[in-house]
């Protein structure tokens, strides 16, 4: 409660304080980069263009926990996903959030992918991912028996797990305002001045002063990073659309099927998620628009047919969402991720595909990148005892508030959501203000339905909180 | 026995859960139990206004709510528990309930599943395009008109021309709301023609053979294209889209329990008593047929209660082959889709619905010979109602299957 107050009232005041460290983007990068520099006892504050936290690229993924196995070798990338998925593994029971350990397999569809297994198997031993291997025909056929028969062989990855893309964020947000971090949202930073010691960012009316900067914007990244230098790369943005099928699909496999992967994508994959949902996708689309990425019936259709390719009874199962996000991609298959000394700024680019398993180890990378940049004026007071957020639980695989019962009716009925968990998503530390924030914190008409049976309900129950309503005008 | 909770549990409180309580109690079953899990009951007439209901049950016109309370009042001594969702049923009819206090597993004698049925929404009729606010179904629409008095839009376009559509455009006449179009995929609508009158009255325009091919704008909906054979692409102003009709079982529970499923149309298996592949579950009203009309799941579910008494009392012998209902592309569903041979001759009715219009004989046959044969009117979304089907001579070849067909079977 006192977080929140404290919160509301620097809302107004808050361009008056000179912050530590002001990170510009609210996606996955960009929460657990403020959870970092938070905990370290840095005064940072979040600016985020959206009207909730991942509202670029972060929003849509795959939701998988990767390992590295098939990142590039010896790169940034790979370090940060390693460590990343470390310390998720390490922090996420205490945060409660979900693992599904699902381990993954690479299934080879035809002989040049099979003739490619070994190089897979290979690559992923010297990436460090020692325990990845083989698995032959008939094993394959045996743990995944609803796949088709024409799976030839896979490798097995057995470290590659499923998690909450949204959930995990939001708690390294979370976290990070119970340190004593704020954020603001609808903040969309156009220019910024250095005067040698500070920063000042500006967003039409509203300026931020801070004395470090770091730039997490994703698909924004190159038109950010020239506030204070000219990029070494441009964000060329690649769109991914995903098919969701209904719960009754989950249980037609067991593993993430990944596909052999070619140089400019991983391809398509199904994957079950940790909502109790099938996913299909996502597609490798390059577009020059960098902020709106429209699904399209042919390339759904087309996932769809893959989908029932490699796995025939989905053919049988209802589709429940489909969703496209763009992935911040550059012309390297590299991360950028470099401090401008002179300018206090560090830029936080590239970050692909992979945020979501790297975002905790691209947050450490860059508090040492700081610490190392800046030795004389980087004494912070870390925070001695941080406090461990419970986040809702959402997964299928736990106890959902419907099951323990917390005193209150299911109000989406497809994805049971609690009348008490629309409440709570509305009055947390970090708020819903929006729909999608809404249905992010809680799945509240992310099911089936699509919002037949519960959108009048949830509309009530959000009405005056969130922005724009679903709802305008009373009759 | 005691072991039992309840002698029937239904699951749903609307038409045709209502009824199947209605008619247990009339034949003397003591514990009935209707589980619904909306704060209300009644189903989906508790927010359709308008009279389409009453017809075949009163004798009259009358809106949902009141023959919803019409149909409450001639159900007696039966208890409803509302706020109370089912998450999952077993054989020995176990049923896991989640109510606020949280779940908990019973056990009846009997369960009905009387769940219903929905629209099929935006995403999985996977349209193109962004998804700013605006976006619904006619079910969600009515809660918004009637139930919490709210107006999502001003200016919507309807997709679709089922009678669900046309209820669409009457619900928004009374919040005052203009809809700007109908979209309609072939060439006359789905609803009986005159529907398409009140549209005109309203100054509605109804595009034929038309398709929406984009959604744009990231957050509130200004406008959509739309793409016709005869014109080719055009922009429509509008701030929503109400996606109508196009019904599908609210199968969920059935799905995901040990229930059989008409691989065809992936809908509950039943017999012509509404039994499942579980002799101790029944499966009643829209979640077998999407969708007829509250009326008609009325009175099927007056009669699959009845079958339920009877089968408690001993007087189904439940376990015994079936016979499989076949048919072709045409037809999207029948009900019952199986038959069960238990020795009786006694008539059934078999209700169907087909894809594409037809006149002309519907025939029931089995090996080459026709069993049922009557000449009629088929429409989409629709029921077709075959009366009296008997099964004569075949009655006890299970290798046989018994084929509906629209004409003369080949």
């Amino acid at each position: 409660m006192a977080n929140r107050n404290r919160n509301k009232v620097s809302k107004v005041t808050g361009s008056i304080l000179p912050w530590d460290v002001i990170v510009i983007g609210g996606g996955v990068i960009g929460c657990a980069i403020t959870r970092r520099f938070a905990l370290l006892g840095a005064k940072t504050l979040l600016l985020e263009r959206g009207s909730d936290i991942l509202s670029g690229a972060s929003k849509a993924n795959s939701a998988i926990l990767h390992t590295g196995f098939d990142a590039p070798k010896n790169s940034l990338e790979l370090a940060c996903m390693q460590a990343g998925h470390r310390e998720y593994l390490d922090i996420n029971t205490r945060l409660n959030l979900p693992v599904l350990k699902t381990g993954a397999l690479v299934v080879a569809w035809h002989e040049t992918q099979l003739a490619q297994l070994d190089k897979i198997v290979a690559k992923a031993h010297n990436n460090g991912v020692e325990d990845v291997a083989l698995i032959s025909k008939s094993d394959l056929q045996r743990r995944e028996p609803n796949l088709s028969g024409n799976a030839l062989g896979a490798v097995e990855v057995p470290r590659e797990f499923v998690i909450d893309p949204w959930s995990a964020p939001l708690a390294y947000l979370t976290q990070a305002v119970r340190a004593g971090a704020e954020y603001r949202f609808n903040t969309e930073i156009t220019s910024g001045k250095y005067d040698g010691k500070h920063w000042r960012l500006s967003a039409e009316e509203r300026h931020f002063t801070g004395r470090f900067v770091i730039n997490c914007t994703g698909t924004n990244g190159d038109n950010i990073e020239q506030i204070c230098r000219q990029p070494e790369f441009d964000i060329r943005p690649r769109k991914g659309q995903f098919l969701v099928y209904d719960k009754s699909a989950a249980n037609l496999i067991k593993s993430i099927i990944l596909p052999v992967p070619t140089p400019t994508t991983k391809g398509v994959v199904l994957t079950r998620t940790a909502f109790g949902n099938l996913l299909v996708g996502p597609t490798a689309e390059e577009q020059t628009d960098r902020w709106n990425a429209p699904v399209d019936q042919a390339a759904l259709q087309g996932l769809k047919d893959i989908g029932e390719t490699m796995l025939p009874e989905l053919s049988q199962h209802e589709v429940t969402a489909t969703y496209a996000g763009l992935r911040p991609a550059t012309g390297s298959n590299e991360y950028q991720i470099n401090a401008e000394a002179q300018k206090n700024w560090i830029g936080v680019n590239g970050i692909r595909s992979t945020g979501l398993t790297s975002a905790l180890g691209v947050a450490a990378y860059v508090e040492n990148l700081l610490l190392k940049t800046y030795p004389d004026i980087t004494n912070f007071g870390p925070v001695n005892q941080p406090d461990w957020p419970q986040m809702p639980m959402l997964a299928e695989t736990e106890t959902r508030a419907y099951q323990r019962g917390d005193g209150s009716e299911i109000v989406c009925h497809c994805e049971r959501v609690t009348r008490r968990e629309i409440e709570q998503a509305m009055t947390s530390d970090v708020p819903a203000e929006c729909l999608g924030g809404l249905r992010r914190r809680t799945r509240a008409m992310m099911g089936r339905c699509n919002g037949f049976y519960c959108s009048a309900r949830v509309d009530e129950l959000s009405k005056g909180k969130i922005s724009p309503p679903l709802a305008g005008d009373q009759i | 026995m005691n072991s039992f909770d309840h002698d029937v549990a239904i699951i749903g409180s609307g038409p045709a859960g209502i009824a199947a309580a209605t008619a247990l109690s009339k034949a003397g079953i003591k514990d009935v139990v209707v589980y619904e899990r909306e704060a209300e009951v009644g189903g989906i007439p508790r927010h359709t206004h308008h009279p389409s209901f009453g017809l075949l049950v009163f004798k009259r016109p009358m809106s949902g709510p009141s023959f919803v309370r019409a149909i409450r009042k001639r159900c007696r001594g039966v208890r409803f528990e509302t706020k109370t969702t089912i998450t999952a049923i077993r054989a020995g009819g176990e049923l896991d309930i989640a109510t606020p206090t949280g779940i908990r597993t019973l056990r009846a004698r009997h369960i009905i599943l009387a769940t219903g049925a929905r629209e099929t929404p935006r995403h999985a009729r996977l349209i193109s395009g962004l998804r700013p606010t605006g976006i619904t179904t006619t079910g969600a629409l009515q809660q918004f008109i009637y139930g919490t008095k709210a107006k999502p839009f001003k200016r919507p376009v309807i997709v679709g021309t089922e009678l669900v559509s046309f209820s669409a455009l009457w619900t928004l006449r009374t919040a005052e709301i203009k809809a700007v179009a109908m979209i309609e995929q072939n060439s006359r609508i789905t609803a009986y023609r005159p529907a398409s009158l009140f549209a005109r009255i309203l100054g509605v325009p109804i595009y034929y053979g038309a398709t929406i091919s984009d959604i744009s704008d990231i957050k509130k909906l200004k406008e959509i294209t739309i793409e016709t054979a005869n014109t080719g692409r055009q922009k429509i102003a509008c701030d929503g889209v109400i996606f109508s009709g196009m019904f599908t079982g609210e199968n969920t529970i059935a799905r995901t329990s040990h229930l059989a499923l008409n691989p065809a149309t992936q809908l509950p298996q039943v017999d012509q008593y509404w039994i499942s592949s579980d002799p101790v579950v029944s499966v009643i009203g829209n979640a077998t047929h999407p969708a007829d009309m509250g009326d008609q799941c009325y009175q099927e579910g007056l009669k699959a209660g009845k079958n339920v008494a009877v089968r408690l009392a001993g007087g189904i012998e439940a376990v015994c082959p079936i016979l499989k209902i076949n048919h072709d592309n045409n037809i999207k569903m029948t009900t019952p889709n199986i038959v069960r041979l238990n020795g009786s001759d006694t008539p059934f009715d078999i209700c169907l619905h087909v894809n594409k219009p037809f006149t002309g004989p519907v025939c029931v046959s089995s090996e080459g010979r026709i069993l049922f044969q009557k000449n009629l009117r088929c429409m989409p979304a629709r029921r077709v109602k075959l009366k009296n089907v008997r099964l004569g001579s075949c009655k006890t070849d299970v290798n046989q299957t018994l084929n509906i067909s629209l004409g003369h079977p080949n």
